[in-house]
């Protein structure tokens, strides 16, 4: 892949930390880094590559921040951006919250960690887990003579240390699916599917070899078995600790845990659900006097199931103004910076119907520039209830002392792009 | 800290860095470097504390060690001298029983960029790759790298090389990529580092141990290996097929670049490979980042060249979502019309229709080039929704359905009438000089039909003095004069005015000269100004040719997963959008047989049944397509009159067996046939039925030549009857496969008719099968 120089920039364009991997780029070419964006943004070629002469910009955005890889070869571009993803996931993991602030806050890690992650061009050490092992915020700190060598950094198992203990041993299993919807204007569902993963917090001692067992269809088909609810899964991606040839052999998925929190596997399942929260939205617009907003909410999932902190999202024009809302549950506000009325409702039980109407009153002189249709948007969370059946059958749990540790399961699933476009 | 000038920053910092109560006090001492730190990422030249900057680095503290090594990478290159001082701490470094001390030491050691380190460098750098800790041998291989590329001149001695091949072998995988990465550097110039049978398979072997990262560098590499027996390279293959599925894009795409280099002659593989990745790519398409989605998208691009029905059922994967960057959004609606077909049109056109109104312009404008590319082959939904665009009399609308318009006219000319009663008053909306020249250019060529052209141009003509473009200008010149030539009552006045002004008041020179070319034809005469100006028009009658070729893989390869595909659509949406071409063929002089004949000139094919005199094809004198009409339907002569007595011209019916044909593009049969200089001038539609492509060519043999005009006829199955009963013998799977030929010759020369009928039937069979 070979990058030339990594730049952090915030949003004018000026360098909060660098570092020049390869000396092959000169630095000072990241002056033309902002400009030459805004030039293109005008002209409606905006491109996560831009080039200046024989030097490559490839970026990303994050939160108020610019992440720019200099190159002047014709590298790998996906390979760039995984890198760059990569160090916003490290430093987030290190900063809760990557943005200006926690980059000046944190200059030193930040030039220990951009010093690991890649040297000469060619990414090293990109696992957070291991960093965290060998650069320490606590490094403000004054400690001298510490800094033994991670056996993590040379160990077999690299994520994981030896000698861990817990007094109580215990793994929760976190299985979370978001569901991307997209539906037409006239309630046809054009594309929807379920990106689900699972997370596992681990607090279990030593060196633990842990199974487990989903209800995954390969492998019933597999041994033969076939009760009950079973799930194809499609794009299944697991944390390295996973043996993957013996996934691939037998579908069995076994693993020593990274401690503390991980995601284990992600999935994606693209198949046609029904979407879990049904909007049915009338927008009537009479220019110059007024807007009329009607929106029904209906719950299809299982009655004993709960959706909770449901928030619909209705686009409203620019220009309107004077908000009146009558809700059947739930509360309705008004968001005049985007534009939109925000539906809340606490707590939406399975087969329910809500309604909630809006009236907004339009200026006479019509506002003359072109709206976007926005589609209504919808947020929520069900907790206990999977859309795609997907079920966590066993989890064994072996360890040389031959502990007794229990595996705690919760499932939720959420919202993820919720998109319901509407007929004005 | 109060807020100082740079210069006292850096006083004041010198201050705090010398004072030996600070020094003495290693908690104030660090603070004081991190304050140099802070100084140094806000941009405050601090080049000047150098040399008490090396004097910190002799410390047990490892951050401010690292600290101290960040401030001298940076500015060793401005100190040279005094950077010599650091080596020694450096070098001390590097014998400290901590392996994270000497990595760090090892590493910028090299990072100092100082070519006059190098001697000082080269001996820990040794030690460095027999180090027991990984780290440090991670470190020492790249340092190698590093080293070479300071100094490109100096050869690495051979022994370390050899030592780096060694460690291929090593236990730790990333020593092992490091090994990879610092050999290709080494070894640049004899083009990378050998890839030899038991390098690949060691590589190959330990794919699995690397992260995303080293398996994308392996994968790389292993393009330069050649495998010496077909079952060598299935054995390979089939090793790589789980990478091929990755999860991980990155590499995904690599174990397909791959694929595709190892076997360029085995089609099918490859088109297998393509099919493989299809889920992964899609995945990588609704990615959470939109940076991977965008590569993804123009990665598929480039499959989509190849192999055109790839993603056909996946169309809905490619609607845009109203929050994705109008990048994403271009790309997709790129790839959506390279999707259509009968079945998804409708949604298709829908959802595109959905776009046109997006609040971003130019995604609005892609979005009607868009629907006008599928108005090529689906015209009446397309052309249907343009007018009702129409309505809407938004500006840059407008402007872009006007511009689509013209470019749909050219390649469909049965759509002129629609477009005709479509323009009128769309001349208010209209403000950007691309949207007008569009919009006049429409009225010149069908200025006839629409009623309100004069009134329209006299709005034009009586704003000129205010206009600033000169294109506009231009082309309102053209647009006024071919319309003198068919309304000459209404426009009589109007073009006085306007060449009066242009010749008189006008400051633009082309502008001005174009309008004396103009005045001095019509001195001519009006014969001659309207044989001047009644240029080409495209062909009903004919057809035009629609969709891509299907390219073979190699024509991209090289180029994927690298920068390039991101690069290339850029420039792609110009050509598929508002510049194309067609419409340049409309300026006075030049003649559209002129541009399809660029590569016009001698080219000699003697099949092998023919033999001496050669048979020699050409493609001068060029004929025009309205030519080519004329002579045909001269010429149609019922099949039954085949060599009849007629002394100048001869017609010949045959049945060549060739199955790919009614399955090809237009654009490879052309390129095919170019090649034996046969030019062909029109096509139906790809997959309609008949689908009839016209050629012509001289055939000169023996100082003779004669004009051959051609007509390949496919019926496809549902072939009447009656037709096959003339064609008796061959069976209905047979006929399904044939393409039947008709040829006309003036002057006869049978013989010359017979060799061109064997070049094209050779030319023919060699034409690709592409599989849907």
């Amino acid at each position: 892949m070979s990058s030339s120089a990594i730049f952090v920039l915030d949003l004018e364009g000026e360098v909060l930390i660098c570092r020049n991997y390869k000396g092959d780029v000169d630095m000072a070419e990241i002056d033309r880094f902002l400009p030459l964006l805004m030039q293109h943004e005008e002209e409606g070629l905006l491109c996560p590559v831009l080039s200046h002469g024989k030097v490559h910009f490839m970026w990303i955005k994050h939160s108020n921040l610019y992440l720019v890889s200099t190159t002047n070869k014709n590298s790998n571009a996906s390979l760039v951006y995984s890198f760059l993803y990569k160090i916003v996931e490290v430093f987030t993991e290190y900063f809760k919250e990557l943005e200006e602030e926690s980059i000046q806050d944190n200059f030193v890690v930040v030039y220990e960690l951009l010093d690991e992650l890649m040297d000469f061009g060619f990414p090293q050490t990109t696992d957070s887990k291991i960093l965290q092992e060998y650069i320490t915020q606590e490094g403000a700190k004054l400690e001298v003579g510490k800094s033994k060598v991670p056996t993590t950094v040379t160990n077999a198992v690299s994520w994981r240390s030896e000698g861990i203990k817990y007094k109580k041993n215990e793994v929760f299993i976190d299985v979370i699916e978001s569901i991307n919807v997209l539906v037409n204007a006239n309630g046809s569902v054009m594309s929807s599917d379920i990106v689900g993963s699972i997370k596992l917090k681990t607090m279990l001692s030593g060196m633990p070899e842990l199974r487990l067992g989903l209800n995954d269809r390969v492998l019933f088909g597999l041994t033969g078995r076939d009760k009950g609810k079973t799930v194809v899964m499609e794009d299944v991606k697991f944390h390295q600790c996973v043996r993957l040839s013996r996934f691939d052999s037998d579908r069995t998925i076994s693993f020593i845990p990274p401690d503390g929190e991980s995601e284990l596997m992600s999935y994606r399942i693209n198949t046609h659900v029904k979407p879990l929260i049904w909007i049915e939205s009338v927008i009537e617009k009479f220019s110059h006097s007024r807007v009329e907003i009607m929106v029904k909410a209906k719950g299809q999932f299982k009655k004993q199931s709960v959706a909770n902190n449901v928030e619909v999202r209705v686009p409203v024009p620019s220009d309107a103004d004077s908000p009146k809302f009558k809700t059947s549950t739930g509360q309705a506000k008004y968001v005049p910076e985007k534009n939109m009325v925000v539906w809340t409702i606490k707590s939406f039980p399975g087969g329910k119907e809500f309604l909630m109407r809006a009236h907004f009153g339009l200026p006479s002189v019509e506002n003359n520039e072109l709206e976007g249709k926005p589609p209504v948007t919808v947020k929520f969370e069900i907790p206990y209830f999977t859309v795609s059946g997907i079920q966590v059958r066993y989890m064994k749990i072996i360890e040389k002392s031959g502990y007794q540790a229990l595996p705690w399961v919760r499932y939720i699933t959420q919202s993820g792009d919720y998109q319901l476009r509407t007929n004005v | 800290m109060p807020y100082l000038g740079s210069e006292d920053t850096v006083r004041e910092l010198r201050r705090h860095l010398s004072n030996p109560n600070v020094q003495s006090d290693p908690l104030r001492y660090r603070s004081s470097i991190l304050k140099v730190i802070r100084a140094m990422s806000q941009g405050v030249d601090v080049a000047g504390l150098f040399s008490e900057m090396v004097k910190a680095c002799a410390t047990v503290d490892i951050v401010q060690k690292k600290l101290v090594y960040v401030f001298l990478c940076s500015y060793a290159t401005l100190n040279p001298e005094l950077s010599l001082l650091v080596i020694n701490t450096l070098r001390k470094d590097c014998q400290d029983p901590n392996p994270m001390v000497r990595s760090l030491a090892l590493r910028n050691m090299v990072n100092l960029r100082l070519p006059s380190l190098a001697e000082y460098v080269e001996q820990p750098l040794s030690a460095g790759l027999r180090d027991r800790a990984a780290c440090v041998r991670r470190v020492a291989v790249l340092g190698w790298a590093k080293l070479h590329n300071l100094q490109p001149a100096s050869e690495i001695d051979a022994a370390v090389v050899n030592e780096l091949y060694g460690l291929l072998r090593d236990p730790d995988p990333v020593v092992m990529v490091n090994c990879l990465r610092a050999l290709e550097e080494i070894l640049k110039e004899e083009g990378g580092m050998a890839i030899n049978k038991p390098i690949t398979h060691h590589l190959l072997n330990r794919l699995g141990q690397l992260d995303v990262w080293g398996q994308c560098e392996v994968l790389r590499v292993l393009q330069r290996y050649r495998p010496q027996s077909e079952s060598e390279l299935f054995d390979i293959l089939s090793l790589l097929d789980a990478s091929l599925v990755s999860p991980h894009p990155p590499v995904m795409a690599a174990t397909l670049s791959l694929f595709l280099v190892l076997c360029p002659d085995l089609p099918a593989v490859s088109f297998a490979a393509l099919e493989r990745v299809r889920g992964p790519l899609l995945a990588a398409c609704g990615s959470a980042s939109r940076e991977t989605r965008f590569t993804a998208l123009c990665h598929i691009q480039l499959l989509l060249r190849s192999l055109p029905g790839l993603m056909g059922a996946h169309y809905k994967r490619f609607f845009c979502g109203y929050a994705e960057p109008a990048y994403i959004k271009q790309r997709k609606m790129q790839v959506l019309v390279e999707l259509v077909n009968d079945d998804n049109v409708a949604m298709l056109l829908d959802e595109l229709r959905g776009y046109c109104t997006d609040v971003n312009a130019d995604t609005a404008q892609a979005a009607i080039s868009a629907i006008g590319r599928i108005g090529r082959s689906y015209s009446d939904q397309c052309l249907q929704i343009l007018t009702g665009l129409l309505g809407l009399q938004q500006e840059h609308i407008t402007s872009a359905v006007v511009q689509t318009m013209r470019d749909l006219v050219w390649v469909c000319p049965q759509c002129s009438d629609t477009v005709c009663s479509a323009l009128e008053g769309c001349e208010e909306t209209l403000q950007d000089s691309q949207g007008r020249q569009a919009l006049l250019w429409l009225l010149a060529v069908h200025g006839e039909r629409v009623r309100s052209a004069p009134y329209t141009l006299e709005g034009f003509i009586d704003g000129v003095r205010g206009e600033a473009s000169p294109g506009v200008k231009m082309e309102l010149l053209t647009t006024t004069m071919r319309l003198f030539v068919c309304r000459p009552a209404e426009t009589q006045d109007m073009l006085g005015r306007l060449l009066h002004h242009c010749i008189e008041e006008e400051t633009d020179m082309c502008v001005r000269d174009q309008a004396l070319l103009y005045y001095r034809l019509l001195r001519c005469g009006m014969e001659e100004t309207r044989r001047v100006l009644g240029g080409r028009r495209s062909e009903p009658s004919l057809g035009v040719l629609i969709g891509r070729p299907a390219e073979p893989i190699s024509q991209w390869a090289s180029s994927f997963n690298t920068l390039e595909p991101l690069k290339q659509g850029a420039g792609e949406t110009e050509t598929t959008g508002r510049a194309s071409p067609q419409h340049v063929t409309f300026d006075l002089d030049s003649d559209l047989s002129d541009t399809l004949n660029s590569g016009a000139g001698g080219f000699s094919f003697s099949p092998a049944g023919v033999q001496a005199p050669p048979l020699t094809l050409s493609l001068s004198p060029a004929l025009s397509p309205e030519e080519f009409e004329r002579l045909w339907t001269q010429r149609r002569a019922p099949p039954a009159e085949e060599g009849a007595e007629e002394l100048d011209y001869v017609c010949l019916e045959e049945r060549i067996r060739c199955p790919a044909v009614p399955h090809c593009s237009p654009q490879s049969l052309q390129a095919a046939m170019q090649l034996v200089n046969i030019q062909t001038l029109a096509f139906t539609a790809a997959h309609a039925s008949p689908w009839r492509v016209y050629l012509y060519t001289h055939a000169q043999q023996a100082a003779r030549s004669a004009l051959i005009l051609g007509q390949l006829l496919y019926a496809g199955e549902d072939e009447d009857e009656d037709e096959a009963g003339l064609s008796e013998g061959p069976s209905p799977r047979g006929r399904e496969e044939e393409v039947k030929v008709t040829l006309k010759q003036r002057p006869r020369d049978e013989k010359a008719l017979q060799g061109f009928l064997s070049i094209l039937t050779a030319v023919l069979h060699t034409l690709p099968f592409n599989t849907h």
